[in-house]
């Protein structure tokens, strides 16, 4: 290896070890933007406020997260002596001073707080944090530094084989590299899985110059988090990545395309890829060896579509970032016309792995198909909001049952929703499994790893309005079937919500399935595919919709009404609360207005036996065979 | 509200871009940055610096829902559209806080004190439904905290 990088990795290992025995209590906080929505901040100057007030020895840190978000803020703490490392959640700033006393004064455990020993000894009160069924299974090689390193701290990064994996990439020629690539098996891991080995070699055998890489970081997936976890947790694994992409490539210049809403992984990817500048392995004549690379972080700026690689490459460009026909494809005529590698976090960041450790190794967790890890990130009516890092395939039960911690309530789970808006809803088969076959079956797609579960109070129609009014106001307007299309499909659902169903909107939404495929790009040609497989999958639902005018989770407005059942508990405080003041009072009775009521539910919310909601149509049917008869 | 910056002050603060299209998007980030949205007059500016049409600008500015044309409200509720958050009721969040602000998404009061923007989803989803208030996460909501927190925003409770 590398003469310069060997000592730096020496130095920084031996910086590490001597931090870590410093005899001192570690106290570390995971800042990402998960914990600091939950207060992680606060409870990072509590510890060091309490800390200078009690006047104790501690190192006080930071690092990335765990993938617990809901326990979130969590809390690692090592022993002076460095033989016990605990993992403390829900360590608010009003729970420090207690906290610490117990941690660090007294030297023991804080057993209602901890959630496992990373290091040590399991005791009767605080179990294996490897036990704990959130870590059960997971194979963490991405997510390895997670929870351990301090994020900006390149020394941190170095001191754990960082950089090893150009180190060895820097001995080796570029056809070599691409081999690596493509004897593991790493597929994209934005959804497609096309092997990135390939998509190198494209780069690497191109014709033209300059050549470029872009990082592919805008997440716009609504319920995905993955490449964010990997952006603010370890940084220097992307940037590590695409500097082996760049050997394997030829090329001289790349671009992170980071999303405007990660405002924290912007900026530590900026401080990573500004330390690496410092320390001599981004730039002119890199560790001596006479190669220049350059890496940019380029900020989006609120537009789902850029998501798509020639949206991204336009956007970058200077342009609106609208998507454009292919071919030619990126590695033809990518930036600047120029041959371009289009790669996704998640991708890139398995490069450094393979690097290291050999492509044999990486696919060791593998089944024939899928290779290596993959992350995920839960959410909807779970649990367990979280990140895991896992081997590709697990089913559908055990991400559900076991790592998101079961359906909210212990209700039923009615379905998922893998791959972001442009893919599509499943329903509750445990047994399928999160790979990229059953959802390629199915007319859709696995996507970036964001899987979002719903229950039994989601109205399908209500889903399938969300996600194709997302991609109505993200469709960027070029092709009449997509930024058209979508429109109409809206309308037509809100028209069913309100109760004007046709029998002729299934055939209409059909139609529109159909024609939606000949849009430009992936955004127009999969914006139907929520509505496509509903009506497949939850076709009674429909024509409860449409027929019955009758929606049994009581969501769609127009089928609905909220009437006062009984003056009782409550209704004082849910008449005030009416934000379109429809309560009025009627033989000194509270009364709701329907003309007036938006049924927001908040007057149900304050007087749950008093306020109840109805089947509209049904009563009005009711009305009127009363009338008549 | 503040008044718009002079030519001279934009065009010191985007010297360092060069005829380079790939400065278009890093430009009004810098001028968004430092003033809170972008002036219209900001977008003749970077032409100029960029050697390139005002239209180019503004078509690009206009493309993202982020580069805002207009300085924000003092109190900016932006609710998070996310899967999560819609599933836990966020709809029904957003239409009372909208009749709550009087406002429609996208929206501000008229003398600019409060307004409604869409927010995306970034992942916090342990938190859902929630809004930020200017950027603080105000989570787990239910429809009456929401319009609570509105009333508040608004004033009518004071």
């Amino acid at each position: 290896m590398n003469a310069r990088l060997q000592s730096m990795i020496d130095d920084a290992k031996r910086a590490w070890t001597e931090q870590r025995s410093s005899g001192r209590e570690q106290v570390t906080v995971s800042i990402d933007t998960s914990s600091l929505a939950r207060g992680a901040d606060e409870t990072l100057a509590a510890i060091r406020a309490q800390a200078a007030a009690m006047n104790l020895k501690v190192d006080v840190g930071i690092t990335g997260t765990w993938g617990m978000n809901w326990l979130e803020p969590t809390v690692t703490v090592r022993s002076a002596a460095g033989t016990r490392t605990v993992l403390y959640g829900n360590v608010t700033a009003d729970r420090v001073p207690e906290f610490l006393q117990a941690v660090v004064v007294e030297g023991r455990d804080f057993p209602e707080l901890a959630i496992g020993v990373v290091e040590g000894n399991a005791t009767a009160e605080v179990p294996l944090l490897s036990d704990h069924p959130f870590m059960r299974g997971q194979v963490r090689r991405l997510m390895a530094n997670m929870g351990t390193i301090d994020p900006e701290s390149i020394d941190h990064y170095l001191a754990h084989d960082g950089y090893a994996g150009f180190g060895k990439a820097l001995d080796m020629d570029a056809e070599a590299i691409v081999k690596h690539m493509l004897d593991s098996g790493l597929g994209g891991r934005a959804g497609g899985g096309f092997p990135a080995g390939r998509k190198w070699d494209f780069l690497s055998t191109a014709t033209a110059d300059p050549r470029y890489l872009v990082c592919n970081a805008d997440e716009g997936d609504p319920g995905a988090w993955v490449n964010r976890v990997v952006m603010e947790a370890d940084p220097h694994l992307v940037v590590e990545g695409m500097m082996i992409a760049a050997r394997a490539g030829h090329a001289r210049e790349g671009y992170i395309y980071i999303r405007y809403e990660y405002p924290l992984a912007i900026a530590r990817m900026q401080k990573a890829i500004d330390d690496a500048y410092a320390r001599g392995l981004l730039g002119k004549d890199i560790l001596g060896t006479g190669w220049d690379f350059d890496l940019i972080v380029h900020r989006g700026a609120g537009a789902y579509v850029c998501g798509e690689e020639t949206g991204l490459i336009n956007s970058i460009d200077g342009y609106r970032g609208m998507p454009r026909i292919k071919p030619p494809f990126p590695a033809q005529a990518g930036l600047w016309n120029k041959p371009t590698n289009v790669n996704n976090v998640e991708s890139y960041a398995n490069a450094p792995m393979i690097m290291r450790n050999g492509a044999e190794w990486w696919a060791n967790v593998s089944n024939e198909k899928e290779k290596g890890t993959k992350m995920f990130t839960f959410s909807g009516h779970v649990n367990w909001p979280g990140c895991v890092e896992v081997p590709f395939g697990p089913t559908i039960r055990q991400c559900l049952e076991q790592w998101a911690g079961g359906m909210l309530n212990g209700k039923k789970c009615k379905g998922f929703q893998p791959g972001g808006p442009l893919s599509g809803v499943v329903t509750a088969n445990l047994d399928l499994t999160l790979t990229l076959d059953p959802y390629r079956g199915m007319g859709m797609f696995l996507g970036g790893g964001g899987i979002v579960f719903f229950d039994e109070s989601t109205c399908i129609l209500d889903m399938c309005k969300y996600f194709l009014g997302f991609c109505e106001d993200e469709s960027c307007g070029r092709c009449t079937t997509c930024h058209g299309g979508t429109q109409r499909a809206v309308e037509i659902i809100r028209r069913i919500q309100q109760g004007g169903g046709r029998e002729s909107d299934i055939l209409n939404l059909e139609k529109l399935v159909t024609s939606l495929v000949w849009s430009n790009c992936f955004h127009g040609q999969f914006a139907m595919t929520s509505i496509k497989t509903a009506l497949k999958a939850f076709r009674s639902e429909w024509d409860e919709h449409i027929i019955e005018k009758r929606c049994r989770a009581a969501v769609c407005d127009g089928l609905i009404d909220y009437s006062v059942r009984a003056q009782g508990e409550g209704i004082d405080e849910a008449a005030e609360i009416c934000p379109t003041n429809a309560f009025y009072k009627e033989a000194g009775g509270w009364q709701i207005d329907d003309g007036l009521c938006i049924r927001c539910g908040a007057c149900k919310e304050l007087a749950p036996s008093s306020i109840e909601i109805r089947d509209r149509f049904a009563r009005i049917a009711a009305g009127a065979a009363a009338a008549g008869g | 509200m503040q008044a718009e910056p002079s030519m001279q002050e934009l065009r010191e603060l985007v010297a360092e871009f060069l005829p380079n299209r790939g400065h278009v998007m890093p430009a009004l980030h810098k001028v968004q940055d430092r003033y809170g949205y972008v002036p219209r007059v900001a977008m003749d500016v970077i032409a100029r610096q960029l050697s390139t049409t005002p239209a180019l600008i503004y078509g690009a500015a206009t493309f993202y829902t982020d580069f805002r044309l207009h300085p924000r409200p003092e109190t900016e509720i932006s609710w998070c559209s996310g899967p999560a958050c819609r599933l836990k009721g966020g709809d029904r969040i957003r239409e009372a806080i909208q009749a709550t602000l009087e406002v429609p998404l996208g929206g501000e009061s008229d003398d600019g004190r409060y307004g409604l923007h869409i927010g995306q989803c970034n992942g916090t989803c342990t938190e859902s439904p929630q809004v930020w208030v200017n950027e603080k996460v105000v989570g787990n909501l239910t429809v009456s905290k929401a319009i609570r927190l509105a009333r508040d925003i608004k004033g009518e409770s004071e």
